[in-house]
């Protein structure tokens, strides 16, 4: 796989959703919830993503927005009852829905990584952490027990944790929350996987760590060219972190671009609000009190964010917007995009 | 270290825990009605053999003196005689509780072979028939009575297609029993080489076994499920499954996250059982500990219970230690 022209097409700004050269490319994706007496809850609707190696997309979105069901369905992890009702996920080549269990099962932890929140409730409480990380090595890469453990030190020390030696007979709950988040990141790189998946990984961090723990995260995907999913709710981390960001809301992409270009002039009334610190504005405020689980959804016969919007006009609530590019590599699905004055 | 400081200090609340379980038993059995003296010695008894008998059990008194007697004896190792062996309680204790420990041990392993697989894989397979039939199997384990489970079995595997000895005591009565080092039967047969010994008591051993095995699967099969259940749903168990870890170490993780709760129902089990098996010794004639601590009751026979209640005790604080040994084993969180 040759990420040239990808890149190039980057630097021009103009790539597609998803294209050739992508390490992931996700077509057409449906999930949805079965609820009990009611239709099915739409997770994600028809979407269109993909990821560079070596490139880190910002995913943002706030609660129930399909961030999670979205990174688990890529790995085939999607909690019951959820289900995938459409679409392709392919991954470096394989198209994932039609692995078996157990070819999944290689691939996840070797292939694509997870980095979750929370980290000391992700760690086994009655594991050493260089243990645990040691058996993620050994599950996938074929090595003695002490090769595996050598492997788990040198990520440790990778991870710059203070004293790692130590640290590798240490508990997870002799760690602190900053600590444990750097094992987990030590876990996922231990088989330098092609494909990360960062699920609101830093949201329980101290400012401070959570900036540490970003740098080093971009360090080690930069230096080993691994492509990465930063999923998170705090847009402003994209701007520093990524470079393309999306806007999920309601399961479908709003808005994608490069992040210079989304920060200069975000489109999406959806992205201008998550950017203009909503909160301290009554009038921008008063359509978010209800969560958006509660919101009644079109079921694609409107914009699912016209319920929300300050800019509804008469087809927003008569017809679905598509993703439209409005300028190079840059995607809104709005009638009624934001648009600086030239 | 910390170890070894926390096991001194569990034995030295033994002492304590103990005299508690001793005042209360004590008082408790005083108020079953019932004068041993006139069981004893008929109906044609004098008053005055009565009140000599009663002075030589340490029955005079009132119930505070009694109590001081039955002490100052205890600390001198004598638990007192049952007048209906007419043996020190001591020794029948050293016979009986064998007996029971033999059987209830045995009947717990069977329980967990069974209970903890069945356990797991119901956790792990939720819409399988495994799942379906360890929830059957808990109901019947839960409602079924044990000593009946006993009868069915023997009327099927003794008296019907006769596989098994009659359910008449531990050794086939025809066999001189081992010379006694330990009272386990299977202990003693192996010690002396009597494999004959061995063989019966073996043999005798598989209908009760199997009966309380049984039935105690159930609650251990219960609660290795839930807490399976609750472990395959925990953060670290789906991000174990996220990093791809190979099933046997995601499901030997949740188990061994899962290992307190069920030491925990096992021990419950153990203690309970002591007791708790006396229905079933009485079908199978087992001359059990359970047996004569009921016998004791029912006769106003009151040093055979209180022995029991000692014995049990004790047994009963042993397990626990053990089980806070096994925790302090398993997780680093309560060592530390």
């Amino acid at each position: 796989m040759n990420p040239q022209p990808a890149q190039s097409e980057a630097l021009r700004g103009g790539e597609q959703p998803v294209s050739a050269g992508q390490v992931l490319r996700i077509h057409g994706l449906s999930v949805s919830y079965p609820v009990y007496g009611q239709e099915p809850v739409k997770a994600i609707r028809d979407l269109d993503l993909g990821v560079r190696p070596g490139e880190i997309l910002g995913l943002v979105g706030e609660s129930g927005s399909g961030k999670t069901t979205l990174a688990r369905a890529i790995m085939g992890l999607l909690a019951r009852p959820g289900r995938i009702d459409g679409g392709a996920v392919n991954f470096d080549g394989r198209d994932m829905r039609a692995l078996s269990e157990e070819a999944l099962r290689a691939i996840r932890g070797r292939d694509i990584a997870m980095i979750i929140p929370n980290p000391r409730g992700e760690l086994d409480p009655l594991l050493t952490v260089g243990r645990q990380i040691a058996a993620v090595a050994r599950a996938h890469l074929n090595i003695t027990r002490a090769k595996a453990e050598e492997l788990a030190l040198e990520m440790l020390r990778a991870v710059q944790i203070p004293d790692p030696k130590r640290r590798f007979n240490a508990y997870p709950h002799e760690l602190s929350g900053g600590m444990a988040q750097r094992v987990v990141i030590a876990m996922s790189l231990v088989c330098s996987p092609k494909f990360i998946i960062s699920d609101d990984a830093t949201s329980g961090l101290d400012v401070t760590v959570q900036a540490q723990v970003l740098d080093l995260l971009r360090a080690l995907v930069r230096d080993k060219r691994t492509a990465m999913m930063f999923i998170t709710r705090d847009i402003g981390i994209t701007a520093h972190f990524c470079d393309r960001v999306a806007v999920i809301y309601a399961g479908e992409i709003v808005e994608l671009a490069p992040t210079g270009r989304f920060f200069e002039n975000p489109m999406h009334p959806y992205s201008v609000m998550l950017l203009a610190a909503f909160a301290h504005n009554p009038k921008l405020r008063e359509k978010w009190h209800k969560p958006l689980a509660s919101l009644i959804r079109s079921q694609g016969k409107a914009c699912e964010y016209a319920t929300r919007c300050v800019h509804v006009e008469p087809q927003c609530n008569a017809t679905h917007p598509e993703l439209r590019e409005l300028e190079p590599g840059h995607f809104v699905r709005c009638f009624v995009p934001v648009l600086r004055p030239a | 270290m910390r170890v070894l400081r926390y096991v001194g200090k569990r034995l030295i609340f033994i002492v304590p825990q103990l005299f508690g379980i001793i005042l209360v038993s004590f008082f408790l059995v005083k108020l079953i009605p019932g004068d041993p003296a006139v069981l004893m010695l008929g109906p044609f008894a004098t008053e005055e053999q009565l009140e000599k008998l009663r002075a030589g059990m340490g029955l005079q008194g009132t119930v505070l003196d009694q109590f001081w007697i039955y002490l100052t004896n205890l600390v001198q190792g004598d638990l007192g005689t049952s007048w209906q062996t007419t043996q020190p309680v001591l020794l029948d204790l050293f016979q009986r509780f064998p007996a029971t420990l033999e059987l209830i041990t045995l009947a717990l392993l069977l329980a967990l072979v069974i209970g903890i697989p069945l356990g797991v894989a119901a956790a792990y397979f939720k819409r399988s028939i495994i799942k379906k039939f360890s929830d059957y199997y808990g109901l019947l384990a839960g409602a079924l009575p044990d000593f009946w489970l006993g009868l069915v079995l023997i009327f099927f595997f003794y008296t019907m297609l006769d596989w098994v000895p009659a359910p008449l005591g531990r050794l086939d009565i025809a066999l001189i029993p081992p010379p006694t080092v330990t009272n386990f039967l299977l202990i003693d047969s192996v010690i002396a080489g009597d494999w004959q010994a061995l063989w019966s008591a073996l043999g005798r051993l598989i209908l009760p076994v199997v009966t309380l095995g049984v039935i105690n699967a159930g609650p251990i099969l219960k609660m290795t499920q839930s807490t399976m259940e609750r472990m395959l749903e925990s953060d670290f168990i789906r991000y174990a499954e996220t990093c791809g870890l190979p099933r046997s170490v995601v499901i030997r993780r949740a188990l061994r996250n899962s290992l307190p709760s069920i030491v925990t129902i096992i021990s419950v089990l153990y203690g309970f059982l002591i007791g708790g098996a006396v229905l079933v010794e009485i079908v199978f004639s087992w001359g059990g500990a359970g047996q004569y601590a009921v016998q004791g009751v029912l006769n106003a026979d009151i040093n055979p219970v209180l022995g029991f209640v000692l014995f049990s005790a004790i047994f009963s604080l042993v397990i626990y230690l053990i089980v806070d040994l096994i925790y302090f084993a398993i997780d680093p969180r309560i060592r530390s």
